[in-house]
């Protein structure tokens, strides 16, 4: 393993597998550090149940406690809908399918992260020009992950144009993705020591993403109606938050920063952070990593073509991976025997997230909820996966 | 100046909307669209069976290369059921059983300026008693079964049960299909489906 080893904890916490503790560079046996909610509802309250099924993008279980305004806890049930993907005993490139649809919107993610531990454990270095070509896949998929993120924002608001403008941008990058990928998702454009995305002159047109978005950002930052909504609105003060919900607390909690397995220090990227703490943060947060992603994109285009045919050959070890997915830390780890996946363990970044906005979301009030959920970006998808 | 006033900004921006399907698209990603080719190539999801390509299988994972490449056709559905009573306004209500975000992310987009499903006389509803059509996500899943039935009954007659990406028609490579496959009038192919298709195939399932 390079990037990881079993020692005290060094660095700060990333979360639980089924039997370890990750932290930024080490990794312990599990504690029993996750606790189970104990809040009772007190008796002048009542639940108001939210889904499973409620028009939302994605199916989620949400239970409001409620004396009638104010929100006094919030449970967020993600096994309803828990998809247990079997892997163990499979060849390590078929477990890769399946590992690109826990989260399809944030496949590439989910790949190069799941095929940067699978390299790890064979002892694979990849070339640079790979990485760097993984880094402009996973800089792609956050530019059109954070216009989701806002336009669901100003969805709740019920602003049509900004809406649709946003919309519009997010489906230009899913074409510019698809065109250089032959997939809008990434789905079978990573592979173990390769990749086949094109990133030929790619800067220049998520140049223009980023440009258009900033007329649309300049207009909701002037717009006092959708401000109004997101100050103050969910408080995140969970030192453990991870992704755009702690930058925007003022932490310095980044991968790309404090994870080898992606070389970021190369592109001369400065982390966005912001002290606001509530919703108008993580917007913040969100809408300026926009064009530090496509400033990352313009820095390493050239510096990724030409990629070559990479050989490798299938060996045992362990491996263990964690890249910043749009939403935060992203980990993987994977034991190899016989050429099969023994084990492997896997932390995405909406269980932390999801952990983060119910304790922000104590002391709002109803008409807050759509504004804070939407803030953090959680992908309830991903949240509901158990690997076997 | 125009600040602060969307819409003079959306004005601004001019008609963005294309023309399809009058004009055909011109941009579709590769690995949404049909493949041809010959021989058996191995398939983790059986979709290539004694030569025969079956759409509603396929998760596009590049497996079968070179046997089998995509020719770029996006109308990869089945329509066994037509309802032209839905020919002025079609409302869809999005199921998600168990889907990865890919689908849900694809139908969101028919809404998107490009695409602009309204213009069709397409639109989402957040409740079964309004729909028309019903539009499953992803694989079968043990939690979402209850409320999956609950909708089913909720929706009145006529109705259209569609069956949206490889996992829901057949489960694809991530579990078992959302219903059995003959419980579905539609069967729109896909992992996940093109944004062009699921129009096609909404189009169609109203008898245009």
């Amino acid at each position: 393993m390079h990037w990881y080893r079993n020692d005290e904890p060094q660095g700060r916490f990333i979360g639980s597998t089924a039997n370890m503790d990750i932290y930024a560079e080490t990794y312990t046996n599990a504690s029993a550090r996750q606790k189970e909610s104990t809040y009772r509802k007190a008796d002048q309250e009542f639940i108001f149940s939210y889904g499973p099924a409620s028009g939302m993008l994605e199916s989620s279980e949400i239970d409001l406690f409620t004396p009638g305004e104010i929100i006094n806890h919030v449970d967020v049930g993600t096994d309803v809908r828990k998809r247990i993907l079997r892997l163990a005993r499979s060849n390590p490139v078929d477990a890769l399918m399946k590992i690109e649809r826990i989260n399809g919107f944030h496949g590439a993610s989910h790949a190069i992260c799941f095929i940067s531990a699978l390299e790890d454990a064979m002892d694979i270095i990849p070339d640079r020009k790979l990485q760097y070509n993984r880094i402009v896949q996973i800089e792609c998929e956050r530019i059109r992950s954070n216009l989701m993120v806002i336009e669901r924002m100003a969805q709740a608001a019920g602003f049509g144009v900004p809406v649709n403008q946003l919309a519009f941008l997010r489906e230009k990058m899913s074409r510019i993705i698809g065109r250089r990928g032959g997939h809008r998702y990434f789905f079978g454009v990573n592979s173990i020591n390769n990749s086949c995305f094109n990133t030929e002159v790619i800067g220049k047109q998520t140049g223009s993403v980023a440009e258009d978005f900033n007329d649309i950002f300049r207009g909701l930052s002037e717009s006092k109606l959708f401000i109004n909504r997101l100050q103050d609105n969910g408080i995140n003060r969970d030192s453990l938050s991870i992704g755009p919900a702690a930058r925007a607390s003022g932490m310095m909690h980044d991968a790309r920063m404090d994870s080898g397995t992606l070389p970021y220090e190369d592109t001369s990227y400065a982390i966005v952070t912001n002290d606001e703490k509530d919703a108008y943060g993580r917007f913040m947060v969100r809408a300026e990593e926009i064009e530090v992603s496509s400033n990352i994109i313009k820095h390493l285009e050239k510096r990724c073509r030409d990629l070559g045919k990479y050989d490798y050959s299938m060996k045992d070890g362990e491996g263990m991976a964690r890249v910043e997915s749009p939403p935060g830390d992203l980990f993987c780890s994977v034991k190899i025997a016989g050429g099969k996946l023994e084990s492997s363990g896997y932390i995405p970044p909406s269980i932390r997230n999801i952990e983060s906005f119910r304790e922000s979301m104590k002391g709002n009030i109803f008409t807050d909820f759509h504004f804070n959920w939407e803030s953090y970006g959680i992908w309830v998808a991903e949240a509901g996966v158990v690997l076997q | 100046m125009i600040k602060g006033l969307w819409f003079l900004r959306g004005l601004r921006k001019g008609i963005v909307t294309e023309k399809f399907p009058e004009v055909k698209p011109g941009e579709v990603a590769l690995w949404s669209t049909a493949l041809k080719g010959d021989g058996n190539p191995q398939c983790p999801v059986e979709a290539i069976v004694d030569g025969k390509w079956i759409f509603d299988r396929c998760i596009f994972c590049r497996k079968c290369l070179p046997s089998y490449a995509p020719n770029g056709n996006f109308n990869i559905f089945k329509v066994r059921k037509k309802e032209p009573s839905f020919n002025k306004s079609f409302h869809l209500f999005p199921f998600d059983s168990g889907a990865c975000g890919a689908c849900n992310a694809e139908l969101h987009n028919i809404a998107s300026p490009q695409y602009d499903m309204t213009r069709f006389g397409i639109f989402f509803t957040n409740t079964p008693r309004h729909a028309d059509a019903i539009v499953i996500m992803g694989v079968w899943t043990q939690g979402m079964k209850k409320a999956l039935d609950l909708a089913l009954d909720a929706m009145p007659g006529p109705k259209l049960v569609i069956a949206l990406g490889a996992c829901a028609a057949t489960g694809g490579i991530m579990g078992k299909g959302a219903l059995a496959e003959e419980k579905y009038d539609v069967v729109i192919g896909g992992c996940p489906p093109n944004p062009y298709t699921i129009l096609s195939a909404l189009e169609k399932a109203r008898g245009d």
